[in-house]
C-alpha cells in the first residue's frame, strides 16, 4: 500500500501561462483608484464644512481651517512612513525644520534678511528666490535630509530606529538655536512671505491623500506593509527591509517637508521651536487616534483632534458659553489631547477606523466585481486541480516517470556538511542531503532532531558553522530574502501570514516579487493560485480572520507564488487531524505540480511523510540517521527506535 | 590633568542622576518591554511635593522622604490605572502610552497648580564647594556620588539576595516561567514600578535640592537622557543602564569642556551623534541582552 | 481524585487546540499523557496550570475549580509544572534558580528543601553557584524538575521531560520518574517516547488533534499497536 502512495507529482498540468506583470498592473490600478475617490471626496466633504463653518466668522475660523489642511499634510506624511512600515519615527519634523528654514532664508526680502542675519554665510542675505521656487528647494532639501537619515533609521529597527529619529530631531533645533547667525536663533525670523487663506494648504493636503495612496498601492509600498506585517516572513517572501523602508522614509520626508513649509508660510514666521518634540506628539496622536494604518484613519484622526483641541481652547478660555461663565482653565487642550490618546490606546490600540479604508469600502458595497466565473484562473484551475487528485492513485506507473508539469528547474538543492553549533550545542551536525528537482522530499525526525534549524540554515535565518547549500552550482549565501529570490521559499511551522492583509494581498507580495526576480521560472497567476488552494471565495477577507487550515494554504499559495526551484514546507500538517492531513496531501501535489517546484517536507509525522514523499531523510540529534525510500525508511529498525524509544522491538 | 580629574567628578555627579534613572528604565523595559517616557513624571510630582512642604516651611529632612515616597506611589498608581491594560501590547503601544501619561502629567500640573514655575530656596549645602588641594569639589556631587553608588550597590545585593531581586530576573529571562515558579505577574510588575519609582525618587531629591523649582514640563529632559543611557548600556541590562549614565553625564562634561565657546550649545548634538553611530554598530547596546525570539 | 478535567478547550485565534477534553488523575497515579506533535499536549498542561485561559470547560484540583486561575495561585496550591524545553533561568545560579522556585515554601524550610534536592540531584549540588546557562541538557533537565519539587507539589506535571537529551540521559530520566513514583508522587507526564512511558505508567491517555482518542491503562495502551500507526507508518 506504501508503495504507489509514493508516487512523485501527478502528470497534469496546470494552466502556467507566465504572468507578464499587466496582470499585477492592473491590479494595483484596482487598489488605489477606489482608495483615491474614496479619501479625497472625504477631503472634499471636509472641506466643504469647513468652508460653511468658516464663512460665518472671523479669521480666526480660517486660521483654523487652514491649520486642519496643514495638519493633515504632516500626519499623512507620518502615515506614509509610521503606518506602512509599523516603526516609529519622532524625528521627521526635524525634516520639516529643514526644509521650512531652507526656504524662508531663500525666500525673505533681502532687505529684511540684511537687518535679521546680516552675518549668514553662503550670501544668503543677497539671495531671494520666488516662494514657489524656495519651497520647491525647501523640499529638496528635505529629501536629501530624509535619505541620509533614512540611511541609518532604516538599517536598524524597531526602537533603536525611533531614538535615533528621536535624536535627529533634537539635533536640528540644539542646531537651529545657536547658529545664531543663519537662523536668527531663538528669535524668530519673521517676514516669511505668506500663503493667504487656504487654498494652498487643501491643494497641499490633495497632493498628500494623493501620495499616500499611491505609495500605498505602489509595489514598494506593498514591500514596506509585508515587513511591517512580519519581518521574516516578509524576509522568506524575497522581501528586503532595507530598501522599502528607506524609500517610505523619503517620501514621507518630502511629504512632511511640504507640510512644514506650509506651517511656516501661513504663519510668516519660523523659530527653532515651532518644531518640537511636543508638536510631534500631537501629530503622532491625530495618527494614531484615527488609525495610522490607512489614510483614512490618518484624515479622520486629524480632524477629530484638531477640532477637539479647538472646543477645549475654547472653553479653557473661560468663555461666557450656553448661559454659564466657564472657568478659565490653563492645559486643557493637552488634557484632552492625552485623554483621547490614552483612550484610544487602552481600548483600540489600532486607532478609532483599525484597517477601514473608504475607497475599500466604497468598492465593497458599492461596485461590482465581475462574477467569479468569468475570471480565467477560476475556470481552469477547479479542472485542474480535480485532475491532479484524480491522477495519483491511479497512476502507479508514474513513479519511473520524470514529473510532468511546466519543465521543472534540473538543479537540484544540496547541503554539503551543514552545521550550526549554538554554545557548545551541536544543533546541526554535517548533514548532507541531495533534493532532486521537481521531486517530493521529506525531512523527518522526532521533536528536537533539529528539523527546524536545518530549515533555518537552508533560508539564512540562521548562519551555519559549517558547510554549504546550493542549487546546481550556484552557492546560496546571505540574508532569507537573497535565498527567497534564489529559489527556495519556505512556509513556517507556527503560521506566518500577513495578518492584516487581504488573502489576495498576501499572495499578491509574493508574485510581485517573483515578477522581478523569478521570471525565468513559469508562474501561477494569483487568481489561478486562489483557485488551487480553494481560496477564492475568501480572497478579500484579512487574513488574520481565516481558520487554521485555510491560513495554512495561503501560506502554500503565498510560498508557491515566488514561484521557487524548491519549497520548503515546515510542518505543514502540524496540528491538522488525520483527514486533513490526507488532504494536505493531495494539496502539496497539486501545488507542486502547478509551478514545477520540488518540495522539501519537514514533518514529524512519519504516516504524512511516507504518504507524500518519494525520498526521505531522517534526522535524529541533528545528523542523519537514516535515507531512502519511504518505504525503505519504515522498514528501517532505527527509525523505529527513534520514534518508539528504545523499549519497542 | 587637574581639568581632567576636576571633569570626570562632575561628570559623575551629573551622570549618577541619569544612572538612577536608567537603572529604572532598563528594569521595566526587562521586566514588560515598557520604554517608560513617562518616568521622568516621578521628578516632576518630587519637585512640588518639595516645593508645597517647603513653602509651609517643613523641613528638608522631611520633605525629601515625603518626596521619594510620592514617587514611588506614583509610579505604582500609573502601572496600576495605564500600564497593566496594555502589558500585553506591542512595544509601539506602549511606548505611546507612555507618552499620552506624560502630556497628562504635563496638563494636569498646569490645571492644578500653574503653568509658571514654583519656586522654593536651595539649603545652603548644595551650592558649597571645598577646595582639595588643586581641585573645586561641590559638596553635592560628592553627595549625589556617594547616595548613587550606595543605591547601586543596594539594587544589586537586592537582586542578588532577595526573593523579589531573584523574581525581578527571573521575569526579565522568561516571564511565563516564572510565573510557574509561583512568581505573581502582578506582584512583580507592580515591585518593578515601585523600586523604579524608588529610584527616580532619589535620583529627583539629589537633582531638586539644588534646582529650587518646580515646574510642569521639568521631567522630560533628564528622562530623555536616562532614556538613552539606557539604551547604551543596552535596555534591561542594569550594569549596563549604570555604566551608561555615568558615561553619559562624564562625555556630556567633556565636550562641554572641549567645545570651542561658540559650539557650546551643540554640546547634546554632539553627544547624539556619537551615539546615533554607536547604535549603527551595536544595535543592541554596549551590554549584550540576551533576547528569545523563536521561529 | 486530586485533578478533574472537564471537557476542556482552548483556542489561539483561528485554532481550536483542544476539543473538550476531560481527564483525571488520582492521588499517586503516573498517568501518561501522549501523542503526535501538535496533538495539544503542551496546550492542555498550559491550559491546566492557567499560563493559557481555556475557552470552555474546567479544570478541579483538589476539588476546588482553578480554571484559568493564575500560574503562580496554582503552585501555592501544590500544582507545578515542568515545562516544555524546560525554561530554566540561564542568568541564574543553579541555587538561584531553586530558591527562586521555593518562594512558596516558608523561609525556614526553604534550606532544607534545597539541600533535598541536592541529595536528589547529586550533580546539581556540585554546580550550586554556577549559572544554569552552563549545565548541560541533562542537567538542565534535573534542575528543572528539582525546581518543580522545590515547593512540594501534590501533582507534579512533566512536559516532554526527554526532549532532545542523549539516550542515555533519557535512561536516567526515567529512572528518576520510577524515583520519583517510589516516593509516591502523583505525575501527569507528557512524553514522546509514547511506548516506553506508556509501560511504566499506571494509566495513559492518547490525544490526537486536540482529542482524548484512547485511554486504559499504561501497558494495555502500549500493547496497542493501532494506535500509533500513525506515528511510524505502517510498522
Amino acid at each position: 500500500m506504501a508503495a504507489d502512495r509514493t508516487a512523485p507529482l501527478a502528470r497534469t498540468v496546470t494552466v502556467a501561462r507566465p504572468t507578464v506583470g499587466a496582470p499585477v498592473r492592473s491590479q494595483l490600478r484596482s487598489v488605489a483608484l477606489p482608495s483615491l475617490v474614496g479619501n479625497l471626496g472625504f477631503l472634499v466633504v471636509i472641506l466643504a464644512i469647513g468652508a460653511l463653518y468658516a464663512s460665518g466668522g472671523s479669521s480666526a475660523r480660517d486660521l483654523l481651517i487652514g491649520d486642519l489642511f496643514v495638519n493633515l499634510v504632516l500626519v499623512l506624511g507620518f502615515q506614509v512612513f509610521i503606518g506602512n512600515t509599523g516603526v516609529l519615527s519622532f524625528g521627521h519634523l526635524g525634516i520639516a525644520s529643514v526644509a521650512a528654514y531652507t526656504m524662508a532664508l531663500l525666500a525673505v526680502p533681502s532687505d529684511r534678511k540684511t537687518v535679521l542675519i546680516p552675518n549668514a554665510p553662503w550670501g544668503i542675505p543677497e539671495i531671494e528666490l520666488s516662494p514657489l521656487a524656495a519651497s520647491l528647494i525647501g523640499i529638496g532639501a528635505g529629501i536629501a535630509v530624509a535619505f541620509l537619515l533614512g540611511l541609518v533609521a532604516a538599517r536598524t529597527s524597531g526602537l533603536a530606529a525611533t531614538m535615533i529619529t528621536l535624536a535627529f530631531l533634537a539635533i536640528v533645533r540644539q542646531v537651529a538655536e545657536n547658529r545664531k547667525d543663519l537662523t536668527g536663533g531663538a528669535q524668530n525670523l519673521s517676514s516669511v512671505p505668506r500663503i493667504d487663506g487656504w487654498t494652498w494648504p487643501v491643494v497641499g493636503a490633495a497632493i498628500a491623500v494623493g501620495v499616500a495612496v499611491m505609495f500605498r498601492s505602489s509595489k514598494v509600498g506593498r514591500y514596506a506593509v509585508a515587513t511591517r506585517e512580519d519581518e521574516l516572513a516578509a524576509g522568506a517572501m524575497g522581501v528586503e527591509v532595507f530598501r522599502p523602508r528607506l524609500i517610505a522614509f523619503v517620501v514621507s520626508g518630502a511629504l512632511v517637508a511640504l507640510g512644514g513649509i506650509l506651517r511656516v508660510q501661513s504663519l510668516g514666521s519660523i523659530g527653532p521651536s515651532q518644531f518640537s518634540f511636543e508638536f510631534t506628539i500631537l501629530i503622532l496622536a491625530m495618527l494614531v487616534v484615527g488609525g495610522m494604518r490607512t489614510v483614512t484613519g490618518a484624515i479622520a484622526g486629524t480632524v477629530l483632534i484638531t477640532v477637539g483641541k479647538e472646543v477645549t481652547r475654547f472653553l479653557g478660555d473661560g468663555p461666557n458659553f450656553l448661559g454659564f461663565d466657564w472657568p478659565v482653565v490653563d492645559g486643557l487642550p493637552d488634557l484632552f489631547l492625552a485623554g483621547a490618546l490614552l483612550a484610544v490606546l487602552l481600548t483600540r490600540p489600532n486607532g478609532l477606523l483599525g484597517e477601514f479604508d473608504l475607497g475599500r469600502w466604497l468598492t465593497r458595497h458599492f461596485v461590482r466585481r465581475p462574477a467569479r466565473a468569468a475570471t480565467p484562473g477560476s475556470e481552469s484551475a477547479p479542472e485542474a486541480g480535480d485532475a491532479a487528485t484524480a491522477d495519483v492513485p491511479t497512476d502507479p506507473v508514474v513513479s519511473a516517470v520524470a514529473p510532468a508539469g511546466p519543465a521543472p528547474a534540473d538543479e537540484a538543492l544540496t547541503t554539503a556538511g551543514l552545521g550550526v553549533v549554538f554554545g557548545g550545542f551541536t544543533a546541526v551536525d554535517d548533514v548532507s542531503i541531495r533534493v532532486e528537482p521537481g521531486r517530493i522530499h521529506g525531512l523527518i525526525g522526532p521533536n528536537g532532531a533539529g528539523k527546524t534549524t536545518f530549515v533555518n540554515l537552508l533560508t539564512g535565518l540562521v548562519e551555519p558553522t559549517t558547510g554549504t547549500v546550493r542549487i546546481g552550482d550556484r552557492e546560496l549565501t546571505g540574508a532569507p530574502y537573497r535565498r527567497a529570490r534564489a529559489g527556495v521559499s519556505r512556509t513556517f511551522q507556527n503560521l506566518r501570514v500577513f495578518p492584516a492583509l487581504t488573502v489576495r494581498e498576501n499572495i499578491a507580495i509574493a508574485d510581485l516579487v517573483a515578477h522581478d526576480h523569478r521570471s525565468h521560472r513559469p508562474g501561477v497567476s494569483v487568481d489561478e493560485l486562489l483557485a488551487l488552494s480553494d481560496l477564492e471565495h475568501m480572497a478579500d477577507r484579512s487574513a488574520a480572520t481565516l481558520d487554521y487550515g485555510n491560513q495554512r494554504r495561503l501560506e502554500i499559495a503565498r510560498a508557491a507564488a515566488l514561484r521557487p526551484d524548491f519549497l520548503l514546507l515546515d510542518e505543514p500538517t502540524s496540528g491538522m487531524s488525520s483527514a486533513e492531513s490526507l488532504a494536505m496531501v493531495d494539496h502539496v501535489r497539486r501545488i507542486a505540480t502547478a509551478i514545477g517546484s520540488g518540495v522539501l517536507v519537514i514533518d514529524h509525522d512519519l504516516g504524512f511523510i511516507t504518504n507524500i514523499c518519494e525520498y526521505v531523510t531522517v534526522l535524529d540529534q541533528g545528523a542523519v540517521l537514516a535515507e531512502g525510500t519511504a518505504a525503505e525508511i519504515q522498514r528501517d529498525q532505527r527509525v523505529i527506535d527513534a520514534y518508539l524509544g528504545s523499549q519497542h522491538g | 590633568m587637574t581639568q581632567f580629574v576636576q571633569n570626570l567628578i562632575d561628570g559623575l555627579g551629573n551622570g549618577s542622576t541619569y544612572a538612577l534613572l536608567a537603572v529604572g528604565v532598563s528594569m521595566l523595559f526587562g521586566v514588560m518591554h515598557l520604554v517608560n517616557f513617562a518616568h521622568g513624571e516621578l521628578l516632576t510630582m518630587g519637585a512640588y511635593v518639595i516645593y508645597a512642604m517647603r513653602s509651609n516651611d517643613i523641613s528638608w529632612w522631611v520633605a525629601i522622604p515625603v518626596a521619594i515616597l510620592s514617587a514611588v506611589v506614583l509610579s505604582m498608581l500609573i502601572e496600576l490605572v495605564a500600564f497593566r491594560r496594555v502589558r500585553a501590547a506591542s512595544a509601539f503601544t506602549l511606548l505611546l502610552t507612555s507618552f499620552a501619561i506624560e502630556i497628562l502629567s504635563h496638563a494636569a500640573w498646569r490645571i492644578g497648580v500653574s503653568s509658571t514655575p514654583r519656586r522654593y530656596e536651595a539649603p545652603d549645602i548644595a551650592f558649597k564647594v571645598v577646595e582639595l588641594g588643586p581641585f573645586n569639589i561641590e559638596i553635592w556631587d560628592v553627595v549625589s556620588i556617594l547616595v548613587a553608588v550606595a543605591c547601586f550597590v543596594g539594587t544589586a545585593i537586592m537582586l542578588r539576595t532577595t526573593m523579589f531581586g531573584l523574581a525581578i530576573r527571573a521575569a526579565s529571562e522568561d516571564f511565563d516561567a516564572a510565573r510557574l515558579m509561583g512568581v505573581r505577574a502582578n506582584r512583580v510588575i507592580s515591585g518593578a514600578f515601585a523600586y523604579a519609582g524608588l529610584l527616580a525618587g532619589i535620583a529627583g531629591a539629589i537633582w531638586l535640592v539644588r534646582r529650587g523649582q518646580a515646574d510642569p514640563r521639568m521631567g522630560a529632559e533628564p528622562l530623555l537622557k536616562a532614556v538613552i543611557a539606557a539604551i547604551i548600556g543596552g535596555l534591561g541590562s542594569l550594569p549596563g543602564a549604570v555604566v551608561g549614565g555615568l558615561s553619559l553625564g562624564v562625555a556630556e562634561v567633556y565636550f562641554r569642556s572641549w567645545l570651542p565657546s561658540d559650539l557650546q550649545g551643540l554640546t547634546d548634538s554632539f553627544v547624539f551623534v556619537v551615539i546615533a553611530v554607536l547604535f549603527v554598530v551595536r544595535p543592541q547596546g554596549l551590554f549584550n541582552v540576551r533576547t528569545a525570539e523563536r521561529v | 481524585m486530586i485533578l478533574e478535567v472537564d471537557r476542556l478547550t482552548t483556542r489561539y485565534g483561528a485554532l481550536t487546540a483542544l476539543h473538550a477534553v476531560s481527564l483525571h488523575v488520582a492521588v499517586g497515579e503516573l498517568v501518561a499523557l501522549v501523542g503526535p506533535n501538535g496533538a495539544g499536549k503542551t496546550t492542555l498542561l498550559s491550559s491546566v496550570v492557567g499560563l493559557l485561559r481555556p475557552a470552555n470547560g474546567s479544570v478541579r484540583f483538589e476539588g476546588t475549580d482553578v480554571t484559568g486561575a493564575d500560574p503562580a495561585a496554582n503552585v501555592a496550591r501544590g500544582l507545578a509544572l515542568v515545562p516544555e524545553r524546560r525554561r530554566i533561568f540561564k542568568d541564574l545560579s543553579v541555587a538561584e534558580n531553586l530558591r527562586l522556585a521555593g518562594a512558596t515554601v516558608p523561609k525556614s524550610q526553604r534550606k532544607a528543601r534545597m539541600e533535598e534536592m541536592g541529595e536528589l540531584f547529586p550533580v546539581l549540588r556540585t554546580k550550586w553557584d554556577v549559572s544554569a546557562g552552563y549545565l548541560s541538557g541533562g542537567q538542565a533537565q534535573q534542575l528543572a524538575v528539582a525546581r518543580a519539587l522545590m515547593c512540594e507539589p501534590k501533582l507534579l506535571l512533566l512536559d516532554e521531560p526527554c526532549l532532545g537529551l542523549a539516550p542515555t540521559m533519557v535512561d536516567v530520566i526515567f529512572e528518576l520518574l520510577d524515583q520519583l513514583r517510589a516516593q509516591g508522587r502523583t505525575i501527569l507526564v507528557v512524553e514522546q517516547q509514547a511506548q516506553r512511558v506508556l509501560s511504566v505508567a499506571d494509566r495513559g491517555y492518547v490525544l490526537r488533534t486536540g482529542e482524548i482518542v484512547a485511554e486504559g491503562s499504561g501497558p494495555e495502551l502500549a500493547g496497542r499497536s493501532d494506535l500509533f500507526d500513525t506515528y511510524v507508518g505502517g510498522s
